[in-house]
């Protein structure tokens, strides 16, 4: 690049999850010198799969949504090329919600899914077409009508039956880590129609085909990426970024800093608290984190699943109506048994990976209950949908909230970023701080929306900001 | 006082959007003409009532759709509320 020298960069990205690959895919496009700095040995954040002998896991994200013909996924995507470099399969149903007197499934054709809740619900016909009909045809001055909102509020306004609006939050409890009673109207709507109205897309090749396919095309633009490359703090100067330093002291200069790491980390470690105020910092250290999850990764022999339903399809596992009291045991990390939770059998057969939200503890706690929870959730899975189960297993492990943590050191492992209560919505006025020149966040930590479609919206939405300067 | 309340309007709305506050006209559409989303719509809205204590009533929420308009209810809700101080 002309005019700038080797450890001179028009933009620094910390953290080379899905948020910042595509952030700087979009700058590296605009013509900008760029480097993604990634602690890791992989990029992907918590979209990367990984091997154990002869099968292949993903490790957290397990398929994507937002993949609409005007979804925000397709555009990005289009945008840089990807789609006509990855092969992107719909699974249909995405999702099926089985509780003890409805089996209810999300299908591509959301007329189906709405007849589906009309079956199992006559006397809420109207409300359920009412219901959908807002989520598919949102105005922008609804949601700001309804930043006070929480989802549960949203259901009881359109739902008079317990047992529907349950079925209707369960998949929130597991995509967003809150029950409906805490969770903004906003982010539950976003999470229902991103992930769950248009879900259930998956890339050939397992969830890391998506950064890999990022990382390719941000390095075709010209992007430097590099790997197991720590950064410790973002330097200020005169209230402007300057660049950041290493880990191993070395320094890089760079016009603009954008942060895909947790905001904990960004205001409290890497520019700390002669750059940050005591107000901020303290408003910070009140904000709540999102829950992490416990992911189990089951490996099976041959023909195992094949009298079950497709693989591909998110199985939520539904056994009590009381929404509240599965927050209340999971919030506090009483696993006696698991009889809610999600399952999804793998697109080639092989496994299994299933997930129940978790609170972060130390990493002695978890270590002393990795075993046992891993044998318990294997008896839900054996109680609930799989009875042969152990007959079949080859392989078994698990990621606790603590291992979350460890590779991609996400503020107490959250899977979501901040909670995402109504309250904290105003956190998102931090994503480029009118006290520090130069400085963005993005990724899942700064704003009410979750998952791949959140990240990758904010990726861009950040870069687009960047670019305009 | 109406003159700060235009400037903090337009730095809002500046940092959500991303524009430069020089781009920020005081008719422009947020929706159609500074790309306001879902998510920009809400943070607008609670950096609004944040940034002047006061707290905007739902109905009134589709007001907030141009900085003159934005600026307009700001004033009678700040306002109201001195108002509400005095009696």
């Amino acid at each position: 690049m002309p005019g700038l020298n080797a450890n001179e960069y028009d933009a620094v990205i910390i953290g080379a999850g899905i948020g910042g690959l595509v952030c700087g895919c979009y700058l590296a496009k605009a013509g900008m010198k760029v480097l993604i700095a990634e602690q890791h040995f992989k990029p992907g954040g918590y979209c990367t799969s990984f091997k154990r002998g002869k099968f292949t896991f993903d490790a957290a994200a397990h398929s994507f949504g937002g993949y609409r013909k005007d979804g925000i996924v397709r555009k990005v995507f289009r945008d840089l090329g990807l789609d006509m470099l990855l092969n992107i399969k719909r699974y249909d149903p995405s999702d099926i919600i089985m509780s003890p007197d409805y089996k209810i499934s999300f299908r591509s054709d959301v007329a189906e899914t709405i007849k589906d809740f009309i079956s199992a619900f006559p006397l809420e016909s109207d409300n359920i077409e009412k219901f959908f009909h807002f989520l598919n045809n949102p105005s922008p001055i609804s949601f700001a009508r309804m930043r006070n909102w929480t989802f549960r509020q949203l259901l009881d306004h359109y739902f008079l039956d317990n047992k529907l609006k349950t079925i209707l939050a369960f998949p929130l409890l597991g995509n967003g880590g809150l029950p409906p009673s805490l969770m903004s109207a906003f982010t539950g709507s976003k999470i229902f129609t991103e992930f769950l109205l248009d879900g259930g897309y998956y890339p050939e090749g397992g969830m890391q085909a998506l950064p890999i396919a990022l990382v390719g095309r941000f390095k075709e633009l010209g992007g430097e990426l590099r790997l197991s490359c720590l950064v410790k703090q973002i330097v200020v100067r005169d209230g402007k970024v300057a660049g950041v330093h290493f880990e191993n002291n070395d320094f890089i200069s760079s016009r603009y800093v954008v942060s895909n790491c947790d905001a904990m980390q960004t205001f409290s470690d890497l520019l700390g608290s002669e750059v940050v105020s005591k107000e901020i910092l303290n408003e910070i250290e009140t904000m709540s984190p999102s829950l992490s999850m416990f992911v189990l990764y089951l490996g099976v022999d041959n023909n195992t699943f094949q009298s079950l339903h497709q693989p591909g399809t998110n199985l939520w596992i539904l056994n009590s109506y009381d929404i509240e009291q599965i927050y209340s045991k999971i919030n506090k990390g009483h696993f006696d048994e698991i009889d809610d939770f999600m399952m999804r059998i793998s697109p080639d057969n092989q496994t299994i990976l299933a997930f129940v939200n978790a609170p972060f503890k130390s990493r002695a706690y978890w270590t002393s209950k990795k075993g046992k929870l891993t044998e318990i959730f294997i008896k839900g899975i054996m109680r609930n949908v799989l009875p042969d189960l152990t007959k079949h297993l080859i392989f078994r492990d698990a990621a606790t909230p603590y291992t979350l943590y460890r590779y991609t050191l996400n503020y107490k492992g959250a899977a979501y970023g901040w909670s995402g209560i109504p309250s904290q919505s105003s956190f998102s006025r931090y994503r480029c701080p009118s006290f520090i020149n130069g400085l963005y966040l993005t990724g899942h930590w700064i704003t009410q929306v979750q998952g791949i479609p959140g990240v990758i919206y904010i990726g861009y939405d950040t870069a687009k900001m960047i670019s305009r300067k | 006082m109406p003159d700060s309340v235009e400037k903090e309007i337009v730095s809002i709305i500046a940092e959500v959007s991303g524009f430069d506050e020089e781009e920020i006209k005081p008719d422009a559409n947020f929706f159609d003409d500074l790309e306001i989303d879902s998510i920009k719509a809400i943070e607008i809205t609670v950096a609004i009532e944040k940034k002047f204590k006061i707290s905007v009533r739902d109905e009134d929420v589709p007001l907030i759709t141009t900085v003159k308009h934005a600026v307009e209810l700001v004033n009678t809700l700040l306002e109201q509320k001195a108002a509400n101080a005095r009696a």
